[in-house]
């Protein structure tokens, strides 16, 4: 039996790549797939705690929280093809219009 | 329609305020008219209080207490007795004669003007009927975006400056003020078990020497911006330059009331061993106030700013008058808030009258004008002898009260006190000859028209008050007196201060270690 | 299985239910009219949300679903609060409505109410699952409504930074709640809390995971508020996104943030409060949030130039003012934090309604633009000023009592326990950058009033704007002098967490 701290570890782990990505990436859709590591991440935790202690909210958390996930992506992704005919470009960098 | 009289009075001019919305801003006539109506009802409303008003009585008269939000305690209470009637009259009479001497030199967005200057009122009148301490505040706030407009829109060159100087100026110290209301309304909730801003109440609630000093501390630095006392004042000269002559009259002869007005209401009564502790202070900056104040108005160019600065020195002889802290002191110090007021408005009103005929207010550019402008000239000598303190002008009366209940509590404090009465005339004097007197230099002064019947009929109410209070000051007296023996009452009462004889305040416990403390407790329930 | 919902529940979640449909009705009825009457679908959405509003008065308290959905007094002064909003922001988009979206109409408003049934659906959640959802079905229609310009960079620029900041901001609040679901081993707030409380007694090493939880949900409950350092989205969202959507953002999205904060960790994680409730290492955590708030979203403002960028700083200032009156969690912080949005309603949505119309006519957002406003339109003029006079807090608007009640909130919490005087820094900074922000709020009036030239822009006020403002300008005006009915409903909302009510 794996005890539960190897799937957080797992899920740490996860997280914090998703983390680190979101905050260093510079392409949109690279960006985007960060997230969804992190939601996911969150999904392994949910599960893991869900299994060890036999409660099954988790695993309902899981499902709802996996299609959430893809409406964000579907308005994301939208969003990055109108981003790109509007600047033909999806570098965050240059999404520089708005400041101070 | 009598129990509610001082809501009538408050609120009267607010309803005057949005019938003058009603009316379409081109007809200026009629806005015109319609603000003089309203503030002369409430004039001879405020008239209809004093006749009502029952002398030598004492307590609050006319009171109101409705609850008016409950759940956080806050009630509309009201209520007036002789030092805030007085100073209800006077704010009626100022605001009238303000409007009055408008007509002419306010000729853009008359309607906004109008407006302002009515609610302006409110927020003045109401601050001298409430006793509830929320109730205070709101009209003490409320009268700060008007007079913001006032100065703003109507005022001089650098009328923006001067106008953001006072709001922010003001707003930093009531923001202080709200944080020492909240923390007074708790403390009364663990002493009462209610929540209740009432100050009546506020004032039998005994607090610890520490809260005290810091509560203390709060209020007066609210109340000393508004005075203005030295160091705070440095807003003052530039709002009244900046602000047109009805905003520098209800300036200088009503708001700065409020800032002495909130020491003897609040500061006095709910804090007094604080009060007894900050004696030497506040006397030590008053009498600053009053010789800085002095000598920075005689070297003054033009004669706004050198009235301006007067205004500082004689509001340090009102803190002066009220920190002696004794009856003669006190009493004096609330009839010089009366003569201040009449004085310094007159004043404010003749400059304006200058300027609307010359444009320009620099000394160097008048002299002679006794000459073209006698009556003008005869009013102002009247006015200027008033603000310096003759006998037989209302000036007298106030100062040497003031200077007596000094005497009595320090002989030094007089002293110095009483040199600014003499920096005083010589200003004053030397401002009045040389615009009055000697040749006429400058030819655009030979033309000049003398008082028109308009100008007439604002001046000669505000001579006959100083002559009149300047003679037969006693039905004031027995207004003010029984209302400043409530007050020394008040801060008796809290066992940590005491009332002699004579009704002047002395420290009990301000300097006594526990042990001593516990002996006078022996002595007393040995006698 | 003969398994049926019992019809108790239903009738709960009506209010809820027939927005939804109606936000479906919208949608179709754009495509099925032919796009030919311009404002008609504005006015269904109208009439949709004020029917919602009915029946919501009629919706009775009371819990369903499982303890999952609870209608009590603090989901119902929020629904208030974000139907009003709604109400307001869709009663300022007709101008837009004719020019900017003409393509997009249904999908516009459908999106709207959409969003607004999500912030209902978080309000009444009891329950992690169904306020996670809640959050997010609020969110996600707001990040296409940032957007919705398609054709405007700004706009687009705006919608994929809030998009950006949102998607980050959900994932970092999951995470944080799968390790609460963790410690407690329920999804139920009510339950949680009594787990929590166990097992907080009984094992003393759930320390980190309790960091992490907190740090993690803190983070993502704070960019929702605008909170910094979470904050860098908020002005460039402000000035990017249309206006309307700007001010359906400021009060909707932030409310929506308030619950979900007093929802997780005042009431959920209430076993960690200490002996007299009181926020011990978190809560100075949040504390210090909000100085920074204060402090920066005041100082800034003063500099913006863009009216509605300064209306982003003047709203994170806002959220440091109201977190004075969360973080203090007691009886008295949880009223003063929902009479303090409702206030913050009016002067806000009102400003935005102003700044819309004043849009619409110049396509200015410019400060300098409003310069002489009062000669031109002067009673635009005057309204704006009460409601940015409120927003600084000046009596007798409703702005004043707000910030007054947060601040006796927080005075009483100070003065009850030597542990708390912190809270008087609170309020000293509080009442220190309420001058700063004076400043720039007058600023605007000076810009309106005391400029001597005229303004060349004529105002013209299209009638379901001119409705917006006068809601507010009368709600601004009695709400500060007679706000006793608020304050009594506001007083119920803290017996929803088990406080007693006074």
């Amino acid at each position: 039996m794996v005890p539960i701290s190897a799937y957080l570890i797992v899920g740490v782990a996860l997280f914090a790549i998703g983390t680190v990505g979101v905050l260093i990436s510079r392409n949109l859709i690279v960006l985007l797939m960060s997230v969804e590591l992190m939601l996911n991440s969150a999904n392994l935790c949910l599960i893991a705690f869900s299994r060890s202690q036999n409660i099954m909210d988790g695993h309902a958390f899981v499902f709802l929280v996996l299609t959430i996930a893809a409406a964000e992506a579907a308005v994301g992704l939208a969003m990055v093809i109108t981003l790109y005919r509007n600047r033909e470009t999806i570098n965050i960098d240059r999404f520089n219009l708005l400041k101070w | 329609m009598e129990s509610q009289i001082l809501t009538l009075v408050t609120f009267f001019p607010l309803l005057g305020a949005a019938l003058l919305l009603l009316i379409p801003k081109e007809r200026h006539d009629s806005v015109k008219s319609i603000a003089l109506i309203i503030s002369f009802i409430t004039m001879l409303l405020s008239f209809w209080l004093y006749a009502m008003f029952e002398p030598l009585a004492n307590g609050m008269q006319f009171e109101i207490n409705i609850p008016w939000v409950a759940s956080l305690g806050i009630s509309y209470h009201m209520g007036i007795d002789g030092i805030s009637l007085l100073l209800i009259v006077m704010t009626t009479v100022l605001n009238v004669l303000a409007i009055l001497a408008s007509f002419n030199s306010i000729t853009q967005n008359v309607k906004g003007y109008y407006i302002s200057m009515l609610l302006l009122a409110t927020g003045m009148i109401g601050v001298f009927c409430s006793l509830d301490l929320f109730l205070f505040y709101v009209f003490w706030e409320v009268m700060l975006f008007p007079m913001y407009f006032i100065i703003g829109l109507w005022g001089g060159v650098r009328r923006i400056y001067a106008a953001i100087k006072f709001v922010l100026f003001t707003m930093f110290g009531s923001l202080l003020m709200l944080v020492a209301i909240l923390y007074i309304l708790f403390e009364y909730q663990s002493f009462a078990g209610e929540y209740s801003f009432d100050m009546l109440k506020l004032a039998q609630m005994p607090l610890g020497h520490q809260a005290q000093l810091w509560l203390f501390g709060a209020f007066a630095l609210a109340f000393a911006i508004k005075v203005p006392l030295w160091p705070f004042h440095t807003w003052l000269p530039d709002a009244h330059v900046e602000a047109p002559t009805a905003g520098s009259v209800i300036l200088a002869g009503v708001l700065l009331k409020m800032g002495t007005y909130g020491f003897i209401r609040i500061c006095m009564p709910m804090f007094p061993e604080a009060t007894v502790t900050f004696i030497p202070y506040i006397s030590v900056l008053s009498l600053i106030a009053i010789i800085y104040g002095a000598l920075v108005a005689m070297v003054q160019k033009d004669v706004k700013s050198l009235v301006a600065f007067s205004s500082v020195s004689h509001m340090g002889f009102i803190m002066l008058g009220l920190f002696a802290l004794n009856l003669q002191g006190m009493e004096g110090a609330v009839l010089q808030m009366l003569n201040h007021g009449i004085s310094t408005g007159a004043l404010f009103l003749l400059v304006g009258m200058i300027y609307e005929r010359r444009h320009t207010r620099l000394i160097d550019q008048f002299g002679g004008l006794a000459k073209v402008m006698p009556m003008f000239s005869a009013v102002f000598m009247i006015v200027t002898l008033s603000s310096i303190g003759l006998p037989l002008t209302n000036g007298f009366v106030g100062e040497f009260l003031i200077l007596l209940g000094t005497f009595k509590a320090n002989v030094w404090y007089a002293v110095i006190a009483a040199s600014g009465v003499i920096l005083s005339a010589c200003y004053m004097l030397w401002m009045y000859q040389r615009m009055f007197y000697g040749k006429i230099t400058n030819k655009e002064n030979e033309g000049l028209k003398d008082l028109s019947i308009r100008e007439k009929i604002i001046v000669i109410p505000l001579v006959l008050l100083i002559f009149w209070i300047g003679v037969y000051p006693k039905p004031l007296f027995d207004r003010i007196e029984p209302a400043v023996k409530q007050v020394m009452n008040q801060m008796g009462r809290s066992g940590t201060v005491e009332v002699d004889e004579d009704f002047s305040i002395k420290p009990v416990l301000a300097d006594r270690t526990a042990e001593q403390e516990l002996i006078v407790k022996a002595e007393k329930e040995g006698e | 299985m003969d398994f049926q919902l019992p019809p108790y529940d239903l009738k709960m979640m009506l209010p809820e239910i027939f927005l939804f449909l109606w936000a479906l009705v919208v949608f179709t009825f754009d495509l099925l009219t032919n796009r030919k009457k311009e404002t008609a679908i504005g006015y269904l959405t109208l009439v949709g949300i004020l029917i919602t509003g009915v029946l919501l008065a009629f919706t009775g308290y009371g819990r369903g679903f499982g303890n999952m959905f609870f209608n009590d007094p603090m989901a119902r002064f929020f629904k208030i609060i974000f139907l009003g909003a709604a109400f307001m922001a869709v009663g300022s988009s007709f101008g837009i409505l004719k020019q900017r979206i003409r393509n997009h109409r249904g999908e516009y408003f459908g999106l709207i109410l959409l969003s607004t049934v999500g912030m209902m659906f978080l309000a009444s959640s009891q329950e992690l699952l169904s306020l996670y959802i809640g959050l997010e079905l609020t969110t996600i229609p707001l990040f296409v409504l940032a957007a919705f310009y398609k054709d405007d960079k700004l706009s687009v620029e705006a919608g994929i930074k809030y998009f950006i900041v949102g998607a980050f901001s959900s994932a970092l609040l999951l995470y944080g709640i799968s390790f609460l679901y963790g410690m407690s081993g329920t999804t139920d707030i009510v339950q949680m809390k009594i787990n929590l409380a166990i097992t907080h007694l009984t094992f003393t090493n759930i320390g980190m995971t309790l960091v992490i939880a907190v740090v993690t949900m803190l983070a993502g409950i704070g960019y929702k508020l605008g909170l910094p350092p979470f904050h860098q989205w908020v002005p460039d969202v402000y000035e990017g996104s249309p206006t309307p959507v700007a001010a359906f953002l400021s009060i909707g999205s932030k409310a929506a943030g308030l619950v979900a904060f007093a929802k997780i960790f005042v009431n959920g994680l209430s076993a960690f409060h200490g002996p007299e409730m009181l926020p011990n290492d978190w809560g100075q955590l949040v504390a210090l949030m909000a100085i920074l708030a204060m402090v920066l979203g005041n100082t800034v403002a003063i500099w913006q130039t863009n009216i509605k960028r300064m209306l982003g700083y003047s709203s994170i200032a806002q959220a440091g003012y109201i977190m004075i009156g969360m973080v203090t969690m007691n009886v008295y912080g949880l009223s003063s934090v929902a009479f303090y949005m409702f206030a913050y309603m009016f002067a806000n949505m009102g400003a935005f309604a102003i700044v819309t119309v004043f849009e619409d006519k110049t396509g200015s957002t410019q400060i300098a633009s409003y310069r002489g406003l009062s000669k031109s339109a002067p009673g635009l003029s005057l309204t704006l000023a009460i409601f940015l006079l409120s927003l600084a807090g000046i009596p007798p608007l409703a702005g004043f009592l707000a910030k007054y009640y947060v601040f006796a909130a927080a005075v009483e919490k100070a003065n009850s326990a030597d542990s708390a005087s912190w809270l008087y820094w609170l309020v000293g900074v509080g009442l220190i950058t309420t001058v700063f922000s004076l400043y720039y709020y007058a600023n605007i009036i000076k810009q309106m009033y005391f400029s001597r030239e005229d303004s060349p822009y004529k105002i013209p006020v299209s009638a379901p704007a001119m409705m917006v403002i006068a809601i507010c300008l009368i709600g601004v005006i009695l709400f500060g002098v007679w706000p006793e009915p608020i304050l009594q409903f506001a007083g119920d909302i803290p017996a929803s967490f088990g406080f007693i009510a006074r």
